[in-house]
């Protein structure tokens, strides 16, 4: 039997009645005597049941009968909403839902029988009998409601009116057992329907696909004005319109955080039963708001993730007594947007992960050699818990630890571009972080070349760029037989052609040449493999349309997708997990060798991400967001205004700072290299002379000793304390110099020769 | 995705029993692929070359808003590359649409079901998969295509096989 509309549009609003119910039920759970908690789980059932005897649907009209006669005893207070009684509204819960599901699938109620779930349902009604009133009267105003206009309202059972029956209002029957239910029913309901509107999700896909040719036709637009100064007005306007309506329908496919945190009281309260545990959830920043395909996405990792904490994390009552905690353990679920992504935190307040059963473990399933096992730091050992065939519990339980674990948890989130990083400390707990894009349809990516094609590398995976100088070409990339590897900052990272790796025939031929050639080398941190990618040239960074490939080219396994540049030329989307296994990059092993990892875990919970650099005598740091890139020049390139040294580059002037005196050392040889950092600092640029770029480190929170209170202008970097430089202290330039275009075009500058750049 | 193009093409009147096929050139012979197929002819297409692909595959060319594989006739029958331009027929396929990279692109020609004969016994294999058979024109031959059979992701996986 086909399902007509209004079978459908039935079918949604009892699914978000049941939604609401669940969501209900569990803070009944906490708050048993909330009256409107009550009220709301009975409309759900309420409505359903209306409409069902109305679309014909019996079965489930019976059993939303039986669950709204014990519905309403609970409303009126009869009965006591204790746990036993919430654990048969849940399988009241289920079983309409299944109900519902088998007539979404094929339009009918299935045979299954629910007698025993609606016996169990009267039992409940049975145990303390309805106060006792004088029948007759009831079934008089019973006759009287049927008058009521609102349809809904007929099949208001007997039962339900058993509490006015001592309500002394012979005088106004009517009005008195309709109003509780008539007027929150309609009220919410009828205005959110005013103001909001189903649509399909395949219309909105088709939407933001088709904005997604909008801003490729504006790219192109842009690069086709450029020079036209009659049209720069125009193309800005298209520029501006264009952003607003992607923000716009990027917008339309939001939603809330709530709708998957709802489904987790549930979860929570089934688990703790099962596995006899007291857990308290709490949940934050429901608000937050993520494309709708990515909240189905990480739907599966976050319920195994809170699985996992409840089943490895959270320790049954008495040992957490034991161990001198309060015996509910705390479950703490959290999103918050975090600049373009969504940060979702599950955090437990349990046994923590044991670095040395994960040692243990992981020798025994042979995933780390046992010498190799013994030297890795606790930081190394807890990433092994994301590698496949891994399971703490000691015994395998049905809840989790059936071998996929932790490795599925990533591999979803990685599908997605997002990053899944982990803190625990034995004792203390863990907490899960997972890192998700806001949007999927369109990436931040930098252009990169090889081979006279572009490529688009994803940003989210970049950590830093290095140039490397024709001139320094053979010195700079070392080899160990046919292996290449670079020096960053005193740790050999290993390298990847692209052009060798994507032409093996071809590029042999010129294996000698190739070697002395300019190049740019991607630092890419890709699932943990930390590795350099040697490209030819570097174009603009973009934001592209993300476009599928074909499965016949999906098979190659190194392109995630291809997209159509602002030239209008095509470049295909580079995968770099999937070029570090093709290339045979082993996850990193050198705690230093992988900084970038590391500092992204810590990111959240402390001062964040400094550049660490020396200035003459002392060392200090610039917050690693403002610096737009690092320049190499010579001395003779910085100029005076006064005493003020200031530079030009392409006619944007920037103010220098040199806290060091280097300038004042260097100007005996104007030939000297200088390094000087290029920071933001609200819309204007500045320039910080340094002596050497050391390292980006995270920092620490310091406090002042007795108050307490948290320092400014200092950090803790590397284990020592470190002055932050003061950008806001750089004079400006005392001219009216176009200083705020450079501050808007800083970044998508092409890399100059000689610079290194920084990504944020 | 609508098929006005293929409609544009197709002219009125075509008798019963009778098919519509664009002619297409390859070296010196003709291949036909009924119209029905054809959402648009796209010429002097330079497709953007996929490394690592696989030999059939001639690159990737951007068709309203999609990026579409396109699969290189020359490379599927073993004719040796050509240079310069070729043209692009945009075909669909139940996948999604693709691209057959074609030398030119001549008429469309209507065909009565009686001048089209199976393929011969003598036939290769490996053609008789793609030919569905001749078709017997005025002064030459013109060897009948399925496009579904010229699917990327179907010589996809008989490469693979």
């Amino acid at each position: 039997m086909p399902i007509d509309d209004l079978a459908r549009e039935f079918l949604i609003e009892s699914q978000e009645g049941l939604d609401r119910m669940e969501r209900c039920l569990t803070d009944l759970e906490q708050r048993p005597e909330d009256a409107g908690l009550l009220a709301e789980i009975f409309r759900s059932v309420h409505t359903i049941k209306g409409t069902t005897g109305f679309l014909g649907y019996r079965r489930l009209e019976k059993l939303a009968h039986a669950g709204e006669n014990l519905l309403g005893q609970l409303r009126d207070g009869k009965l006591a909403a204790a746990p036993s009684i919430i654990t048969v509204l849940l399988q009241l819960l289920d079983g309409l839902r299944s109900i519902l599901k088998g007539i979404e699938a094929d339009g009918s109620e299935g045979r299954d029988s629910d007698d025993v779930l609606i016996a169990r349902i009267e039992q409940m009604q049975v145990a303390t009998p309805p106060v006792a009133g004088p029948a007759p009267k009831g079934r008089a105003r019973s006759k009287r409601v049927k008058c009521l206009p609102r349809k809904k309202e007929t099949a208001v059972p007997a039962t339900e009116l058993a509490p006015n029956v001592e309500a002394p209002a012979p005088a106004v029957p009517v009005s008195t057992p309709s109003v509780p239910i008539a007027v929150p029913v309609a009220g919410p309901q009828v205005n959110a329907a005013e103001s909001t509107l189903r649509v399909d999700v395949s219309l909105l896909n088709r939407m933001m696909n088709l904005v997604g040719e909008l801003v490729l036709a504006r790219n192109q637009v842009l690069q086709a004005t450029a020079g036209d100064p009659k049209m720069t007005l125009l193309s800005r306007r298209l520029d501006m319109v264009t952003a607003d309506l992607r923000e716009a329908v990027m917008k339309a496919r939001l939603q809330p955080v709530s709708n998957l945190f709802s489904k987790m009281p549930r979860l929570v309260r089934d688990l703790a039963h099962a596995l006899h545990r007291q857990v308290r959830l709490e949940m934050e920043g429901q608000e937050t708001e993520l494309d709708k395909s990515l909240l189905e996405a990480i739907k599966d990792p976050l319920t195994h993730a809170v699985r996992n904490a409840l089943d490895h994390g959270i320790e049954p009552a008495d040992v957490r007594v034991a161990a001198g905690k309060e015996p509910e353990g705390i479950l703490r679920l959290r999103a918050l947007q975090e600049g373009s992504h969504v940060l979702i935190e599950v955090a437990d307040d349990g046994a923590g992960i044991s670095p040395e059963k994960v040692r243990a473990k992981a020798i025994e399933r042979g995933l780390v050699p046992a010498n190799r096992a013994g030297q890795m730091t606790e930081r190394e050992l807890l990433q092994l818990i994301f590698l496949p065939g891994f399971s703490t519990a000691s015994a395998v339980t049905n809840v989790s630890g059936r071998g996929v674990g932790m490795d599925v948890v990533r591999t979803n989130v990685e599908k997605i571009g997002g990053k899944v990083e982990i803190d625990s400390r034995a004792g203390k707990g863990t907490t899960l972080r997972l890192r998700i894009p806001l949007t999927l349809a369109i990436i931040p990516v930098l252009i990169v070349r090889s081979l006279s094609q572009s490529f688009a590398l994803p940003q989210g995976a970049l950590s830093e760029l290095v140039h490397v100088s024709e001139e320094e070409g053979t010195a700079a990339i070392e080899w160990i037989d046919r292996a290449p590897l670079y020096r960053l900052r005193g740790h050999l990272l290993p390298l990847v052609f692209l052009n060798r790796l994507l032409e093996p025939a071809a590029v042999d031929a010129e294996w000698s040449q190739d070697r002395s050639k300019q190049c740019y080398i991607a630092v890419l941190d890709a699932d943990g493999r930390h590795f350099g990618l040697v490209v030819d040239g570097l174009n603009d960074p973009e934001e592209i349309v993300v476009k599928p490939l074909s499965s016949a080219l999906k098979e190659i396994g190194l392109y995630s997708g291809a997209t159509v540049l602002g030239s209008g030329e095509l470049a295909l989307i580079l995968d770099p997990g999937s070029i570090a296994l093709r290339a045979g990059v082993t996850l990193a092993n050198d705690e230093d060798a992988h900084p970038a990892a590391e500092d992204a875990s810590a990111s959240a919970s402390t001062g964040g991400d400094f550049l660490l650099v020396q200035m003459a005598g002392r060392r200090a740091a610039v917050p690693l967001g403002d610096v737009l890139r690092i320049e190499q020049i010579s001395a003779s390139q910085v100029e005076y205004m006064g005493t003020r040294p200031i530079l030009n580059f392409d006619g944007h002037l920037l103010p220098v700072e040199d806290v060091g005196g280097l300038l004042q050392e260097d100007r005996g040889c104007p030939e000297a290299g200088i390094i000087v950092v290029v920071c933001r600092d609200g819309a204007r640029q500045v320039g910080i002379v340094v002596s050497h770029v050391l390292d980006v480190a995270t920092g620490g929170d310091l406090v002042e000793a007795g108050t307490g209170q948290r320092t400014t202008g200092v950090t803790l970097l590397k284990d020592s304390v470190i002055a932050i430089v003061d950008l806001r202290q750089v004079p400006d330039i005392p001219v009216d110099t176009p200083c705020r275009e450079a501050a808007v075009g800083g970044f998508a500058e092409p890399a100059m020769p000689g610079s290194m750049e920084l990504l944020p | 995705m609508t098929r006005t193009a293929g409609v544009s093409v197709r002219k009125a009147g075509v008798p019963a029993g009778a098919v519509e096929v664009c002619s297409i050139r390859l070296g010196s012979s003709v291949y036909g692929v009924p119209i029905r197929h054809i959402l648009e002819i796209v010429g002097a297409a330079r497709p953007q070359p996929v490394p690592l692909a696989p030999a059939f595959v001639g690159g990737l060319v951007h068709y309203r808003g999609d990026v579409l594989t396109t699969v290189s006739l020359r490379q599927v029958l073993g004719l040796p590359p050509q240079a310069g331009t070729q043209a692009i027929l945009i075909l669909e396929s139940p996948d999604g649409c693709f691209g057959l990279l074609v030398d030119s692109v001549g008429e469309v020609l209507t065909v009565a079901a009686p001048d089209i004969e199976p393929n011969p016994s003598t036939l290769g294999d490996a053609r008789k998969g793609l030919f569905v058979g001749a078709c017997k024109l005025k002064h030459r031959l013109m060897v009948l295509l399925d496009p579904t059979r010229l699917d990327p992701a179907l010589l996809g996986a008989a490469q693979a096989a």
